[in-house]
């Protein structure tokens, strides 16, 4: 897909490195947002100090030397919520529980979903302005939106997806239309029925983009994907960014079997440990991906957003990163 | 015939109101160190109490403990067997709940009861019946690492075994039914054969409980005459993720008493009362058994919030009800 980046005016070196999506909210933010839900803050009152915590993760990723840029998601709680909150159609739950003591309130779809106007574009603008580097435009995905979801309106999962993707639709224009030459559509929930993706994923994802001419990246962690591959690669996306170092990169295995034929952001360092990689390790990872990957479809990025990690704790994941990115591409231009 | 209304498993262990997250509070101060195992252990009898009420307020006529001591549905019985130990979070089926994976280092054993003092308990409280629930032994091996049989069928043997004392000493507690939760067949279909022995095995220890073996998250309908050949009394069916189900049943009839789980236990939409009551009529047309059990199609607790959980559980009595005004 390098034609298709070069068409967008995209200059990327080969191995591109990048992130998924989240970084850690710095305290203030966090104090703020706890605030906010007392009703002791307004939105207006965060909007500052999410501002600020914004302009110091787009000068970081600079500062490392990361490639592809993300806004950092400092304005966002729950991926799904925070979309549900801005569409019409949705209602929030009471609280149910994810495991052991941690519960969140999940999203009840009870009316027709409808865009009513742009979510993210202000946040993608405010984060390229302060950048020359591409930064991505991020949403959450049509089926993992209705798959975290309650569905009090629809009579079914497909109808509910579809009408999603009709709303995401608007918002993928919008940020398009500002600017946003790489698009990242996030699909955490793709593998959670795999008999779905022919009956109505593979549609919901080409209504989303359908006539958009972007990038298209679409993000997918703690998937079994041994049941959707290879035909999830049917999906109208450019790009698959998908966790490898947490599943022990046996997917390396099944791509011997099916070569992979979209590019690929390779998860190369896990999120879920505090233990940071060192950069010999992540050479390992991105090496062994290049077994059965040519360096024309690899970008490199970790398994899944950072929020959970520590701010030292995500500099220095991502530092490794890109210091063996950029090591296995020296070793590539002397070959 | 009797219609009897009955819980799936779970139930909500905290509400949204304030006054009911005691448990969520008291769980965060033993995480601290602030107060001790002994003293969470009270806070969760009173819960125990309070949710088992709440089934019998709602007009639930055999409820279960709602398994408020349970991190997950796997973890508490691998946390207690010999030769398990717990690893990282999973992703439970397709659901936004995560489960903490079992790793297999050595044999397989029973050592002590685990649910059977749960069981006693909730017994000694409850003003209605209470039906304990267990993991069963293909469940349990399809969702732990082995790194110690390096066979599968091995493992499930081992589960087996190690299931079948927890049953048999469920039954001389005194339990008339026995739900035995086997989500993971409907998923592996191609495995039925190391089921149907796993099941079969099991059944042996039932004493003189009956066995009530519930499957969900997955569609039965493909299955269906092959669970009717299962050695157990009573077959639990999820119908929220078939179209076909309904039809099957009345096609094929059943041997077995049947808990249909007619109501979605993962969706807050609150079921239609009449056009659900119809389903239900049409299928118990067809039967000819002692008793049918009316459930939701899962536990409620990792999917519903509380309140929706017992209106759902208040919209299901309704419907029974309809149901027997119905079939008059």
């Amino acid at each position: 897909m390098r034609e298709k980046l070069e068409s967008l005016g995209l200059d990327l070196p080969l191995l591109p490195t990048t992130t998924v999506g989240s970084f850690p909210k710095p305290r203030e933010v966090m104090e703020a947002r706890q605030k906010l839900l007392a009703g002791k803050l307004t939105k207006k009152d965060l909007r500052p100090l999410e501002e600020q915590a914004t302009r110091f993760w787009i000068k970081t990723q600079e500062e490392i030397g990361i490639d592809v840029l993300v806004d950092g998601e400092m304005y966002r709680g729950d991926m799904a919520t925070y979309f549900a909150e801005n569409l019409d159609g949705f209602k929030i739950s009471g609280l149910v529980r994810s495991y052991g003591n941690r519960y969140y309130r999940k999203p009840i779809i009870s009316g027709k979903v409808k865009w009513r106007g742009p979510i993210t574009v202000d946040w993608w603008k405010f984060a390229q302005s302060l950048t020359k580097k591409p930064v991505k435009g991020m949403l959450t995905g049509p089926y993992t939106m209705m798959d975290w979801s309650f569905n009090e309106y629809y009579p079914n999962r497909r109808e509910a997806c579809l009408d999603m993707a009709r709303a995401l639709h608007e918002e993928v224009k919008a940020l398009a239309d500002a600017g946003a030459k790489i698009i990242q559509v996030d699909e955490p929930a793709l593998s959670a029925r795999s008999e779905e993706l022919d009956d109505f994923i593979i549609k919901a994802l080409d209504i989303v983009t359908k006539g958009v001419g972007a990038y298209f990246i679409t993000h997918s962690c703690y998937g079994a994907f041994e049941f959707i591959y290879p035909d999830m690669l049917k999906l109208p996306v450019d790009n698959f960014d998908l966790e490898m170092s947490n599943s022990e990169l046996d997917l390396v295995e099944i791509f011997r079997r099916h070569p992979f034929t979209k590019d690929i952001s390779f998860g190369v360092v896990d999120v879920h440990s505090h233990v940071i990689e060192d950069v010999e390790t992540v050479k390992k990872r991105i090496k062994r991906a290049l077994e059965v990957l040519k360096p024309e479809q690899l970008w490199v990025d970790p398994d899944c957003g950072l929020k959970t990690r520590t701010r030292e704790e995500a500099i220095g994941k991502l530092r490794a990163m890109v210091g063996a990115a950029e090591e296995v591409r020296k070793s590539l231009s002397e070959k | 015939m009797e219609l009897i209304t009955a819980s799936a498993g779970s139930y909500p262990r905290i509400g949204t109101a304030p006054e009911k997250q005691r448990l969520r509070a008291e769980y965060a101060r033993l995480d601290r160190g602030e107060i001790s195992k002994e003293d969470f252990a009270r806070v969760q009898d009173e819960v125990t109490k309070e949710v088992i009420e709440e089934q019998r307020r709602a007009g639930i006529e055999l409820a279960t403990d709602g398994q408020v001591r349970w991190y997950d549905q796997i973890s508490h019985f691998a946390r207690k067997l010999d030769g398990c130990e717990i690893n990282g979070l999973l992703r439970l089926f397709d659901t936004n709940f995560y489960f903490r994976q079992p790793v297999i280092k050595g044999n397989v054993r029973w050592a002590a009861p685990i649910v059977v003092g749960e069981f006693k308990f909730a017994k000694k409280v409850s003003p209605i019946p209470i039906k304990p629930v267990v993991t069963g032994p293909y469940t349990l091996a399809r969702h732990s690492i082995d790194k110690h049989y390096h066979d599968f069928s091995s493992l499930v043997a081992d589960f087996v075994v190690a299931i079948g004392k927890e049953v048999n000493a469920l039954a001389k507690a005194g339990a008339e039914v026995i739900q035995l939760d086997e989500p993971s067949i409907l998923k592996n279909p191609q495995e039925f054969k190391i089921f149907e022995s796993a099941v079969g095995e099991v059944s042996k220890n039932k004493g003189k409980a009956r066995l009530a073996l519930y499957t969900y998250f997955g569609d039965a309908a493909k299955l269906y005459d092959k669970l009717q050949s299962l050695p157990i009394d009573i077959l639990g069916l999820d119908f929220s993720y078939s179209q076909k189900l309904a039809a099957v049943i009345e096609g094929m009839g059943s041997e077995k008493e049947l808990g249909l789980g007619l109501v979605d236990g993962r969706n807050t939409r609150i079921e239609n009362v009449k056009e659900t009551a119809k389903v239900v009529a049409k299928i118990l047309k067809k039967l000819d058994v002692d008793r049918v059990y009316l459930n939701p199609s899962c536990g409620l607790d990792e999917y519903l919030p509380r309140e929706v959980a017992f209106e759902k559980l208040k919209n299901l009595v309704a419907i029974a009800k309809q149901v027997r005004a119905e079939m008059k």
